[in-house]
Order: C-alpha cells, then structure tokens, then sequence
C-alpha cells in the first residue's frame, strides 16, 4: 500500500500527521493542519457529534452529509480513471502515477470520514429505543405467561374425556365408571375456573 | 338421576363458559405463519455483524490516513454492536411468542367431539334422549371452542394492538441500521476495488505480469463477493419492510384475524417472507 501521499494540501491530509509513517516532506503542511479537526470535514464530524441534541433531521442531515461524501469520492476515482486512461495504453509518467496514488489515498480518506458520518447516523437511530424494547419484552413475558396457561387448556380434552365418560357411564348405568368419571370432571372444572378468559384490556 | 346430574353439570358448564363464546375459528395458522416467518427472517443479524467487522476486512487496502480513521469507525461500530443486535433479539422474541400464541389447531376439538357424539346417537336407545345427545354434543363443541380459540384469540389480539407501536419503531430502527449499514458497505467495496482500478494500468512491465494475474484473480473473487452481498442488504431491506406490513395490517384489522381478506393478506407476507428467507440462505 502507499504511504506517500501526504504532500499536499488536501483535506485528508489534516489525520495523517499522527500515522508516525508520513514522508518529511509532508510534514510542513500535515504539521499545520495536525489539530483535529481543522479542515471541512473535521467540521462534518463535529456536526455529526453534535447530533444526539439536534433530533432526527439533524441525523437526515448527517446521512446527507455522508452521502455527499460519498459521492465526491466516486467522483474523484473518476477523474482520477479518466487521467488514467488519457493515456490510452501508453505508460503513465511516474509522477503522474504517484499524483493519482495520492488522490486516490484522499478518495479512501473521504470514504473513512463519510463511514464515521454513518457510524454516529447509526448510533443515533438506536437512542430513544430503550423504552420500545423493554415494552415489546414485557409484552412478550406477558404472553408467554397467557401461553403457560393456553398450555394448561390441554385439559379441556381431559374435561371433555370426563364429559363422554360419564355420557357413556351413564348411558350403560354402571355404577363405578360413573364415579369415576365425575371425579375427573370436577377435577378438570376446577383447572378451567382459573382459566375464565378475561378480557383484552384486563390481560393487558 | 345420574342422567339427570350428568345433563345438569354440561348445562352448567355452559352457562358458565357461554358468555365468551363470540369468537370465529380457533384457526389463527396465518398469523402463526407470519410470526414464524418474521422470527426466521435472518439477514439484519448477519448484516450487523458485516458492519461491525468492517475494519477487518478493508484494513490491508487502506493508505495511512484512512487506516487511522477507519480504526475511530472501528471502535464506534464495535461500542454499539450489542445494541444493534439487542433490537433484533427483541423482535425475534416477540414473533417468536406471537406465533406460540397463536398456536395451532391442535385445541379444536370439534372434528373428535361430533365422531364421539355419532357414537352416542347410535346409542340413543340406552336412555339419553336424542336432544340430550345434542345439547353435549353442541356443549362440547362449543365449550372447547371457546376455551381454546377464544383466550387465543384475544391474547393474540392483545398482543399484535398493544405491541405494534413499539413493533413499529423498532423494525423502523432495523431498517434504518440496514440502510447506513449497506451505505458503509458500498464504500468498503469501493475502497477494495478501487486501489485495483488505479494499479493495474500502471503495472505493465514484463516483471509484473504474475502480480497482476493475482491481482485480477483477486479482482474478479473480491467484486463477486460484493455483488452477493449487494443482493443481500436488498433481501433483508424487503424483509424487514415486508414484517412492518403484515404486523401493520393485522393491527388494523384486529377484529378480524380470521377474516379472509386478512387471512389472504397475511399469508401472502408469510409466504414472501420464507421466498427472502431462501434467498438469503441460498447464496
């Protein structure tokens, strides 16, 4: 990868100073603009800090930023393609070369700074949502609660067994069945009585 | 007198239970369907994580100044990961117990109710009367019915009319991440491509020909890669729009769940949401 791109006066220069790698002869101008952020996207990303306060179209106005971004990063790869094939197959001057490598150095740099844009949009997204979550999970504790007892309503095909019992005991008029059907169906009404459905809003 | 306390203990029953017998068909399958396909739906969990090992992957191509920036973004992608995925774990939960909820139609009863209630009619003569048979018969019916479809139903009610606002907010937070997530990815991408598109007009000397090979081996590999996972941000951008519809439409149309209008509705979101799905399991 390239490590001497930091020889001119471009934005992306400015977060080169503290790399420890940077060629001397960027040091004059890298020097200079060290104290971040002191350049035009420094001030997006300040922007972007500040974002929490400023509400949801301060984050539009974020991603926007980011786009913007973005967008003149593709717009600079190509011009720096377009210069490349200026050319047309003949070998590119060294200096030309190293020129488009330090550009393209800056492209990456404005694609890092509009990640970091991204990155606060997507921190702010999640702000404000500690009260719909721990909503939605009581919701959800509340109905696994209703499941237990739906759970629980698999006795009803006891019931039902107790009720046919008994039709059939009763029907035959043996004695013994019949007891023992009507044991089981009190048994079953008294599960069903602590499952009178309530409704809606109470079981909210 | 046994028949007689037999016939009294189902009259009582029903008088008991009979007052909540309002509701329609047990079969809540389509809004089970939904949830399950909503709690399966995949893609935001995976995606997340893409964005959060970024760095990773596009590390070796940065230059020096983009590097020291791209670890910054490193450490604020890694410091809200967990939230990121908490939402999603959330929703999973929910659908996940929704479809519990809504269960299945293994509490109707009817069909074994009226093959035992032919049985008793065959034995009418033994001394129940022909109307005693069917009052248990209907009794019985009715009472699994309405033990079963209707606590189901409205706690499902409940839960789809008290949860949906929150629902809301928090698929719309998902698609919102998804969104600066592919955003993040497109110039993670053009970031790997980019450095390829300036090289390899500049390495024409005999010497450089196995490195540009590799290079565009590489290339070719890296702009693949790319383009499955384009298709992916896309698939899961649907999906998450697609739960926010169907949770929308069983909300407004609360009071008819079973209705088939809605039953249609909601199927066909389910059955959208399982074709995304296999599209996301496919690549």
């Amino acid at each position: 990868m390239q490590e001497s791109s930091h020889d001119k006066t471009s934005p992306s220069d400015a977060g080169a100073a503290q790399d420890g790698i940077t060629p001397a002869h960027a040091a004059p101008v890298t020097g200079a603009l060290a104290a971040p952020p002191a350049n035009a996207r420094g001030d997006a990303a300040r922007t972007a800090h500040g974002v929490g306060a400023g509400g949801l179209s301060s984050m539009q106005q974020v991603v926007e930023l980011a786009d913007g971004l973005s967008t003149i990063a593709d717009r600079l790869h190509e011009r720096i393609l377009r210069e490349i094939r200026s050319y047309d197959g003949r070998g590119v001057p060294v200096q030309v070369q190293d020129a488009m490598r330090r550009l393209l150095d800056d492209e990456m740099a404005l694609r890092q700074r509009a990640n970091t844009l991204y990155a606060d949009a997507a921190a702010f997204v999640i702000q404000g949502l500690d009260q719909p979550q721990s909503r939605v999970n009581a919701l959800t504790a509340a109905a696994a609660e209703k499941i237990r007892r739906i759970g629980v309503i698999g006795e009803v095909t006891g019931l039902v067994g107790g009720l046919l019992s008994l039709a059939g005991a009763v029907a035959t008029g043996q004695p013994t069945p019949i007891v023992l059907a009507i044991e089981k169906i009190q048994l079953h009404s008294t599960t069903l009585d602590a499952l009178t459905p309530t409704p809606p809003t109470a079981a909210a | 007198m046994l028949r007689r306390l037999a016939v009294g203990l189902v009259l009582g029953l029903g008088v008991l239970l009979g007052g909540c017998a309002s509701q329609g068909s047990v079969s809540l399958q389509e809004v089970r369907e939904f949830a399950d396909a909503s709690a399966k739906l995949g893609g935001y969990a995976e995606l997340s994580r893409r964005y959060r090992d970024t760095y990773e992957r596009e590390q070796p191509y940065l230059p020096p100044q983009a590097e020291r920036i791209a670890r910054e973004n490193d450490v604020r992608r890694r410091a809200v990961y967990d939230d990121f995925v908490a939402i999603q774990k959330t929703l999973v939960l929910y659908m996940q117990t929704l479809s519990l909820l809504a269960g299945e139609g293994r509490y109707d009863l009817s069909e074994r109710i009226d093959d035992l209630g032919n049985g008793l009619k065959a034995n009418a003569e033994s001394g129940l009367q022909q109307r005693h048979v069917a009052a248990y018969t209907g009794m019985t019916r009715l009472l699994t019915r309405v033990i079963a479809s209707g606590y189901q139903n409205r706690s499902v009610e409940t839960m789809v009319r008290d949860g949906d606002a929150d629902v809301q907010v928090l698929l719309d937070a998902m698609i919102s991440l998804t969104r600066l997530y592919y955003k993040t990815n497109e110039n993670e991408k053009k970031t790997v491509l980019g450095i390829f598109d300036v090289e390899l007009p500049f390495s024409n000397r005999n010497t450089d020909r196995m490195l540009v090979t590799l290079a565009k081996v590489h290339y070719l590999n890296k702009a693949t890669e790319y383009k499955l996972i384009d298709r992916r941000y896309e698939l899961a951008l649907q999906g998450l729009t697609k739960v926010a519809l169907g949770h929308q439409k069983m909300r407004e149309n609360m009071n008819k769940l079973t209705g088939d209008e809605t039953r249609r509705v909601l199927a066909n979101y389910a059955r959208d949401l399982r074709a995304i799905r296999d599209g996301l399991n496919g690549d």
